[in-house]
């Protein structure tokens, strides 16, 4: 039953809170309620059920590293839920706001609770295009541009991933997602099969060269749309992968290197180039992009064989865990310097910090030890070039801090009302922070193979102690916070954009809509060649109907009907038959 | 089993004779009419229900007629066929009641409720026909009874259209006549399910018989709308909403698809046809119709053209699907008879319901028209979800089982036709959506009809909504037994038993 009201509660949001009058005085409320299943189903284990009659059988389980993931995307939704409900109360479009919010929250909750293809990518479709409206909420030109884009990603994604489906449930025999890893380690076209979801899942996630949508896309959304998307539904992608992806199970070391290298340079890349941006949110959604090529990073490390899926994919669901917590407290926090005022500023500050330290992996956060982990796979893996990788992995450390302080840089600019104010949606907030990224290390998430793992035969606080003493973690951090504070102090050395991004959001996407022009040009050119062509043919399915209506043929058309008419063309058609029987015979 | 064996025969007989007695009413009397109209549709639902629970209980069903010393007028129940008609006799029932709707305060009412039940009792016809004869008889019927339904609106491009209409239908039948008569020659009578008879005979006549195949499929290709052969069907969208709907969606085009999947497993067999190379041809044609049927969809701004090039690219899944031999193949084939025709039915009901309240006949005028018709409009993003292939929506059950047969059998040519209809389908129906939700209206216009606080009348509005919500539930309960798949699965797995 909770399985079904998983999916159901957010569907049912999606209608109430709209549609009726109750609904839409406490949208806030009832989204925080639809959410509660999916965050049960992530803190105690259920057994799964079978649904014989949904789409082609569904079922419905989950393993550790999805409930992981589950809590996480439970977490995000129920607090951006409340936080929504009073952020947009005022807004002229709330209501289409509310319907696309609750089906893009049944579609990320259905999709990771879904153990079988088909239910997997129904809900996984519902996901990407409910979130088309959230994404073009505000209607402004950058919102429809950004919009279009991310549609097309999407769709160019759903086609590279339904074929990756039909393959891999071919070759699998089964539509269960758990028997896809083995068979695609088995199967000859495993890897081209991999490769086609690394594409397909890769839109969503953001990955080098699919990601130009995603700094478009994210940041044009309202404030706690984009707090799910980036930390919640950009996830999606990375779970998917994880169906595929035959951990432990194969040594493909071309995949893993491309998966590995891909993953760094989203890493550094887009950080760096997150740096050149002027808008906050841009300025988060580039970091998203870049901690997700760490996530890639691990799985790819998972692709070269060597350490068991069982330690591999709940790392990643860990770091994921952090990751999003973090990054949507950073998301909702975008919304609030110019709301909240006075005292409560401390507190906002605080927390902008504290977020801001958990994904530049700082002290006593969640993010710390994630990283730790990360290390120790690199460490332990044969593949070759670790040990560059785990010295880039370090440096990405700086970068995200840049890319982070650059950030609370640009929220410290937005003027700050001047008395002493909180806004309503300050308290989702803090209830977000409250529930942040520290639970990675509690029981409940962490399982204990993990742990036995990392902790080795020292005991756990042993471990945390060393872990956090640990300086080799802090510096760069220290490094990154200097070089910010140090560029900005100095006249001479601050050349930090601040009304207009250095380059354009999006990157790449702006080459692609150039050369899109000129191609579009010439294939309109072609088009109107094209139809001018048809149109002196009347179109070409009319040709045997004009070759009847012609003046010179009128005649013989005429008496052709004629024919018709007086059923006398039957009897031809009989002789012609007979004639033709008689050649045959 | 002498007193069942009439029920086929009941089930025609229930659109045939309100059809006649419609003729002989006069124009004003729309009570009778109307009664007429809906009894004799009921009627046919319940009956095809009736013989449904008789047929999974076992009993046969079937009915003869001795028309000459060889010829047999035959009307069985089997289980495609049985499929067929209770697709037509829903969406009949639906259809009747959006054209009461559709045609309040029109001209010529008599005549149009009088052809369309005529039209229904073809298209039944086709379903329980038991051989190829009988077959043929409703095919040519179908032809005659649509005819003044196509040209309903009496304007000169409604005659055109007819006329288009008539040259092509006609010549397919006079095609499929030769085929018909040339079996006859070669093979005896022929009835649905009888394989074994060609099976033993293609060692004696190959080329009789591959030449009489490709005679019958161009002849069945012409409703089927196959490309060369589809020309009628864009020029004739000047039909009515509901003729369109009908049309496109069941009668016409249906009895092309159903012919072709009768032609290739119960005339011909899967093993003749496959070992023969026929597939192979039909294949090529059929995955040609889906991208330039497209193709073509993409630069129409005439809403109801642009739904007929969709309906001409969407058709040949069917005959792409019974070109695959395949059990998942044939599944997705059988299946989308159905699907199809539910989702296509929805967007035509949704293009007339525009249409008729706003006036607009373009695309380009349907900005905001979501927020003035959320019902229509939305029935109609359910169905054009589908199309394109998307979960949970019945086009996405049928594109599952195609794609996945495809792969099954190594044809992976197949995959990609259906990828890039899926990017074309989203291309071509995708602005609309966008343009319905996303755009702001752009000026205020009166309606064209009263209808209170609905966004347009009831009549023209629970069928719409009622073929939508169709459209999703054959998808979300597609595993769920009665579903459309279900019961083509078990069709599809039939044939391929040895």
């Amino acid at each position: 039953m909770i399985w079904f009201l998983t999916i159901l509660l957010p569907l049912m949001a999606a209608i109430i809170a709209p549609f009726t009058p109750v609904g839409r005085r406490l949208s806030g409320i009832i989204f925080f309620t639809a959410t509660l299943p999916a965050i049960w189903l992530g803190l105690v284990e259920v057994s799964g059920v079978t649904a014989q009659w949904f789409i082609l059988e569904s079922h419905f389980s989950l393993d550790t590293p999805r409930r992981i993931i589950l809590l996480l995307t439970g977490i995000l939704w129920a607090t951006s839920g409340l936080f929504a409900g009073s952020y947009l109360k005022d807004d002229k479009r709330r209501n289409e706001f509310s319907f696309y919010f609750g089906a893009a929250m049944a579609g990320n909750f259905g999709l990771l609770i879904s153990a079988e293809v088909a239910s997997f990518y129904t809900f996984f479709a519902l996901m990407t295009f409910a979130s088309y409206g959230l994404v073009i909420h505000n209607r402004t030109p950058f919102a429809r541009q950004a919009a279009k884009i991310y549609l097309v990603m999407a769709i160019i994604g759903e086609l590279f991933l339904i074929t990756a489906l039909y393959l891999a449930v071919q070759s699998a025999g089964s539509m269960l997602l758990a028997d896809i890893p083995a068979a695609l380690a088995q199967a000859p076209n495993g890897r081209f099969i991999f490769l086609l979801g690394l594409i397909g899942f890769g839109v969503k996630v953001g990955a080098i060269p699919l990601y130009f949508w995603l700094p478009l896309a994210h940041p044009a959304a309202p404030a706690p749309a984009s707090a799910v998307l980036s930390g919640a539904m950009i996830k999606a992608g990375l779970v998917g992968w994880m169906h595929l992806a035959p951990v432990g199970l194969v040594e493909w070391p071309s995949l893993s290197l491309l998966m590995v290298s891909l993953g760094f340079m989203s890493a550094l890349g887009a950080a760096i180039y997150g740096l050149t941006q002027v808008d906050p949110k841009t300025n988060l959604a580039y970091s998203s992009i870049s901690q997700m090529g760490v996530m890639t990073v691990i799985l790819g490390i998972g692709l070269y064989g060597g350490i068991p899926a069982g330690l591999l994919l709940p790392a990643v669901a860990l770091y994921a865990f952090n990751h999003g917590t973090a990054k949507a407290l950073l998301f909702m926090g975008t919304a609030l310097p110019a709301k909240v005022g006075g005292s409560w500023r401390i507190l906002m500050w605080a927390g902008l910090g504290i977020g801001v330290l958990a994904i530049a992996g700082g002290p006593l956060t969640g993010g710390l030890w994630t990283k730790y982990l990360l290390k120790t796979f690199l460490g332990e893996t044969t593949l070759p070039g670790a040990q560059t990788f785990l010295l880039l992995l370090t440096l990405s450390a700086v970068t995200t801090t840049l890319l982070l302080s650059r950030f609370l840089h640009l929220l410290s600019k937005i003027k700050a009302p001047s008395e002493n104010v909180a806004p309503a949606f300050l308290i989702p907030w803090i209830l977000l922070l409250l529930a942040g990224g520290w639970w990675t290390m509690s029981p409940i998430l962490l399982p204990a193979e993990l742990m036995n793992y990392i902790t080795k035969e020292k005991g756990i606080m042993a471990f945390f102690w060393n872990l956090f003493t640990n300086w080799s973690a802090i510096w760069p951090i220290t490094l990154g916070a200097f070089l910010m504070a140090f560029t900005l102090k100095f006249a001479t050395l601050n050349r930090w954009p601040t009304k207009e991004p250095l380059l354009p959001p999006g990157d790449f996407v702006h080459i692609i809509l150039l050369s899109g022009d000129s191609v579009t040009k010439v294939f309109q050119k072609g088009i109107s060649l094209l139809q001018s062509f048809m149109q002196s043919l009347n179109g070409p399915e009319k040709i045997f109907y004009n070759i009847s209506d012609d003046k010179r043929t009128q005649q013989i058309s005429n008496s052709a009907e004629a024919l018709l008419r007086r059923w006398e063309f039957v009897g031809i058609g009989f002789f012609v038959f007979f004639l033709t029987m008689f050649f045959f015979l | 089993m002498e007193t069942t064996s009439v029920l086929p025969l009941l089930i025609l007989v229930s659109s045939l004779i309100p059809g006649t007695l419609i003729l002989l009413l006069r124009e004003e009397q729309v009570a009778l009419r109307t009664f007429l109209n809906l009894s004799g549709a009921v009627a046919k639902v319940g009956l095809i229900a009736w013989v449904f629970v008789g047929y999974l209980r076992g009993q046969e069903y079937t009915f003869f007629f001795r028309l000459a010393l060889d010829l047999t007028f035959s009307l069985r129940v089997d289980q495609l066929g049985l499929f067929f008609a209770a697709l037509s006799a829903v969406l009949w029932l639906v259809t009747t009641l959006y054209a009461i709707g559709y045609l309040e305060g029109g001209k010529h009412r008599r005549r149009f409720f009088a052809f369309f039940s005529l039209c229904v009792t073809a298209s039944t016809g086709i379903a329980l026909s038991g051989n190829v004869l009988t077959f043929f008889i409703f095919y040519e019927f179908l032809t005659l009874s649509t005819y003044p339904l196509v040209v309903h609106r009496g304007t000169d491009k409604a005659v055109e259209a007819g006329r288009t209409y008539l040259w092509y239908t006609i010549g397919g039948g006079t095609v499929l006549f030769l085929g018909v008569v040339g079996l006859f020659v070669l093979a005896g009578p022929i009835y649905f399910g009888q394989t074994e008879i060609i099976a033993d005979l293609i060692s004696v006549y190959p080329t009789q018989l591959s030449i009489l195949f490709f005679i019958l499929l161009t002849g069945l290709a012409v409703k089927a709308a196959i490309f060369p052969l589809h020309g009628w069907l864009p020029v004739s969208m000047v039909a009515p909403a509901p003729v369109s709907a009908l049309l496109h969606a069941v009668a016409v085009v249906k009895a092309g698809a159903f012919g072709i999947v009768r032609l290739v497993y119960d005339v011909y067999g899967i093993g003749v046809a496959e070992h023969m190379n026929y597939l192979n041809v039909l294949a090529v044609f059929a995955a040609f119709t889906i991208i330039y049927g497209s193709l073509r969809a993409l630069f129409q701004d005439d809403f109801k053209k642009r739904l007929a090039y969709s309906t001409v690219s969407q058709l040949s899944y069917i005959a792409l699907g019974v070109a695959i031999p395949g059990v998942l193949t044939s599944t997705g084939a059988i299946v989308h008879l159905v699907h199809q025709g539910i989702m296509k039915i929805t967007m035509f009901f949704a293009a007339g319901n525009v249409a008729e309240t706003y006036g607009y006949k373009n695309i380009s005028q349907l900005n905001g028209i979501g927020r003035r018709m959320p019902f229509t409009m939305g029935a109609f993003t359910i169905a054009a979800f589908g199309m394109i292939g998307l979960p949970p929506v019945a086009g996405f059950i049928s594109k599952w089982y195609l794609g996945l047969g495809a792969v099954e059998t190594g044809s992976y040519w197949v995959v990609f036709v259906l990828l890039a209809s899926s990017a074309l389908n989203a291309a071509y129906f995708l602005p609309i959506v966008y343009r319905a939700w996303f755009y702001e209206p752009e000026y205020e216009v009166s309606r064209l009809r009263s209808s209170g606080r609905l966004e347009t009348q009831a009549l023209l509005l629970i069928p719409v909504v009622v073929t939508g919500l169709l459209s999703l539930a054959a998808g979300v309960f597609a595993a769920a037994g009665g579903s459309p798949l279900s019961i083509a699965r078990e069709i599809a797995e039939k044939l391929y038993m040895p």
